[in-house]
C-alpha cells in the first residue's frame, strides 16, 4: 500500500504537467491571438503529425542524428576528459582550445561547417557532436582530477599498470560526475539536434516545426514543441534510471554508516 | 631488565627474538626536499638510515610535519627521494608494488566495489582464479570482524570498519612488509584501540614485518619493537628506541607494566625536550 506521502510525490509531476496545460488553455482563450492555440487544438494535432509517414521519417532521421552525435561524443569525450584529468600536460594542451569552443554557440559554428560539409547529416550530426562534447570532457576532467591519490596509489601496490589504473580506477571513480556530464550532454543533445535543423533546414523534426511556422499552422508548431518536450522527459528519465543503477554505490542512501567499529 | 633506550640510529636491533633477523629494508641516506615556492625549499627529510628487520614491527614516530609518511611513502616506491635511496631485500626500490602493501590514514578503498569486491581485487589482480580468491577474501573478511558485511559498499561503513576492510584488502595480496600511514589517525579513541588490539593479533599470526607511522607514543610503544623517533624540519631520525616488551602483549597486562610506562614516559621526555630546545633557539 502506498502512503499518502508517496502518492502525492507520485501524483505531483502529473498535476504540475495539467496546471501548465490548463494556464495555457486559459491564457489562449483569453487572448484570441491566432498565433497562440489552445492546449486542446495543439494536443488534438499531435495524433496527424505521428500518423504521418513523412513526418515519422522526418523524426527518426532526427534521433538518429542525435543518438550518433551523442555516442560519438560520449566516446571521445570521456577519455580525453580523463586523461586530462590525470595528465597536466594533456591539459595543458587541451584546456586553452576547450575555454575558447565552450562558450561559443555551436549553433553559430554550423553556418561554417555547412559551407565546408554541405548541409546534410555529416554537419548536424557534428554540431551535435560538439554540443555534447564539452560538457562531457569538462565533467570526466573534473571527476578524474578529484580521484584520490592514495586510491591509486593502493591500486599501484597492487600491480596495476597506468592505463589500467586509468581504466579500472579513475573511470569508476569518476563515474557518478562523469554520468552528471553525460546527462546535461544529452538534453544539449536535443537542443543541438532541432536548432541544426533550423538552420539547414532539409529533414528532421525541427524542419516539421519551422515549415509548420512558415505555413501558418500553429497547432502543429506547438504540437511539435510537445512532442520535443516528451521526447526530452522521456530520454532524461530513461537516462537517470540507468545513471542510478551504474552509480547505486554513490547515492545518498548508502551514507548512513553503521554504528560498529 | 632496563628500560634506557639504545641511542643509535645505525645499530641493528640486538636479536631477541627465535630467529635470526635479516635486514628486508634499507634506507640508506635518504633526502626529500619539497619545492614550496620558486625561492624556497622545505626539507622534508634529511639524510635518513634505517634498517628494518624481517619480521619485525617498527614504528616511525615523530610531531605532524617531520615527514614521516614521506618515508613511508618512499618506501612504497609511490614517492622517488631526492638523494639516497630505498632497498627491498637489497633490490633498489623504484615504483610500488605488491610485496609492500599499504594502508592509509584515509582508507582509500574503492567505493564502487563491496567488501568482498575490495578485498579480491589484489588477488585477482595477481591472477588468483576467482573461486579461490573469494575463499581466501571471505577468510580474511571473517579474520578483521567484518563477517556478514561482504557485500556491504564502503559508503555503508562507519571509520573502523573501513579500515578493517582496507586492512583485509592489502593483506590479502600477501605482501612481504606492511606499510600502515597513521592507520587509525581518523578513528574516534575507543574504535581505535580496539583496532589497535586487533592488528596485534592478527600480526601474531604471521609476524609480517611493518613499518607502521604515527604520532601517538602509547600506540608505538604498544604495537612495535622498535620505535623510531623523528623530528622535524628537517625531518631526521632523533632516536631508534628497541621496545623490549614481552609477547603476545595484553592492553590490560601491559598498561600496568612499570617498563611500558618508563617507555612512553622517557619518549614523550625526549619530545617535550627537543620542544624546549626548538623554542629556545
Amino acid at each position: 500500500m502506498m502512503s499518502t506521502a508517496a502518492l502525492t510525490r507520485r501524483a505531483a509531476p502529473v498535476l504540475a504537467c495539467l496546471g501548465l496545460l490548463a494556464a495555457w488553455q486559459v491564457a489562449s482563450l483569453a487572448l484570441k491571438n491566432d498565433s497562440f492555440p489552445t492546449a486542446i487544438e495543439a494536443i488534438r494535432a499531435i495524433p496527424d503529425i505521428l500518423g504521418d509517414k513523412e513526418s515519422l521519417i522526418n523524426i527518426l532521421a532526427s534521433l538518429r542524428r542525435m543518438a550518433l552525435g551523442f555516442g560519438a561524443a560520449v566516446l571521445i569525450s570521456i577519455p580525453l576528459g580523463l586523461l586530462m584529468g590525470r595528465s597536466r600536460s594533456v591539459a595543458a594542451f587541451f584546456n586553452p582550445l576547450l575555454m575558447v569552443i565552450y562558450p561559443v554557440p555551436k549553433a553559430a559554428l554550423m553556418p561554417i561547417i555547412m559551407l565546408w560539409l554541405g548541409v546534410g547529416d555529416i554537419t548536424k550530426t557534428l554540431v551535435i557532436f560538439l554540443g555534447v562534447s564539452l560538457p562531457v570532457i569538462y565533467h570526466s576532467f573534473e571527476g578524474a582530477k578529484a580521484v584520490e591519490e592514495k586510491m591509486l596509489w593502493s591500486g599501484a601496490a597492487m600491480g596495476l599498470s597506468p592505463a589500467q589504473r586509468l581504466v579500472r580506477i579513475v573511470l569508476p571513480a569518476a563515474l557518478p560526475e562523469i554520468l552528471t556530464g553525460c546527462r546535461t550532454g544529452l538534453v544539449l543533445a536535443l537542443i543541438t539536434m532541432i536548432t541544426s535543423e533550423m538552420i539547414a533546414r532539409q529533414s528532421g523534426a525541427g524542419n516539421i516545426l519551422f515549415n509548420a511556422l512558415d505555413m501558418g499552422q500553429y497547432d502543429t508548431v506547438f504540437a511539435m514543441i510537445i512532442i520535443v518536450g516528451a521526447m526530452g522527459i522521456c530520454f532524461d528519465t530513461i537516462f537517470e534510471k540507468v545513471r542510478a543503477r551504474l552509480v547505486r554505490w554513490s547515492e545518498p542512501q548508502f551514507d548512513l554508516p553503521l554504528s560498529f567499529s | 631488565m632496563t628500560a634506557v633506550p639504545a641511542r643509535s640510529s645505525e645499530r641493528v636491533r640486538p636479536v631477541t627474538s627465535r630467529e635470526p633477523a635479516s635486514a628486508i629494508i634499507e634506507i640508506d641516506r635518504v633526502s626529500q626536499v619539497f619545492q614550496t615556492s620558486a625561492r624556497k625549499d622545505h626539507i622534508a627529510l634529511s639524510d635518513i638510515s634505517l634498517t628494518i628487520e624481517e619480521g619485525a614491527f617498527v614504528s616511525i614516530l615523530g610531531p605532524s610535519g617531520c615527514g614521516k609518511s614521506t618515508l613511508l611513502y618512499i618506501v612504497g616506491g609511490f614517492v622517488s627521494p631526492t638523494s639516497g635511496a630505498a632497498r627491498m631485500k637489497g633490490q633498489a626500490i623504484t615504483g610500488p608494488g605488491p610485496d609492500r602493501g599499504p594502508v592509509f590514514q584515509e582508507f582509500a578503498l574503492f567505493p564502487w566495489k563491496t567488501v568482498l569486491g575490495n578485498v579480491m581485487y589484489g588477488p585477482r589482480q595477481q591472477g588468483v582464479r576467482s573461486t579461490e580468491a573469494e575463499a581466501q577474501s571471505r577468510a580474511l573478511i571473517e579474520m578483521v570482524g567484518l563477517k556478514g558485511y561482504e557485500n556491504f559498499y564502503p559508503k555503508e561503513l562507519s571509520g573502523g570498519m573501513k579500515q578493517r576492510v582496507a586492512l583485509a584488502r592489502t593483506l590479502a595480496y600477501h605482501p612481504e612488509v606492511l606499510l600502515m600511514d597513521e592507520p587509525f589517525g581518523a578513528l574516534d579513541a575507543h574504535t581505535r584501540t580496539r583496532l589497535q588490539n586487533d592488528l596485534l593479533n592478527i600480526w601474531e599470526r604471521d609476524r609480517k614485518t611493518v613499518l607502521f607511522v604515527t604520532h601517538s607514543v602509547d600506540e608505538a610503544v604498544f604495537l612495535s619493537d622498535k620505535v623510531v623517533m623523528m623530528s622535524k624540519s628537517p625531518g631526521r631520525i632523533r632516536e631508534v628506541i628497541d621496545i623490549d616488551l614481552p609477547r603476545p602483549r595484553r592492553r590490560s597486562e601491559l598498561l600496568l607494566d612499570p617498563r611500558y610506562q618508563k617507555y612512553v614516559v622517557d619518549i614523550e621526555r625526549m619530545f617535550d625536550e627537543s620542544d624546549e630546545a626548538g623554542f629556545a633557539l
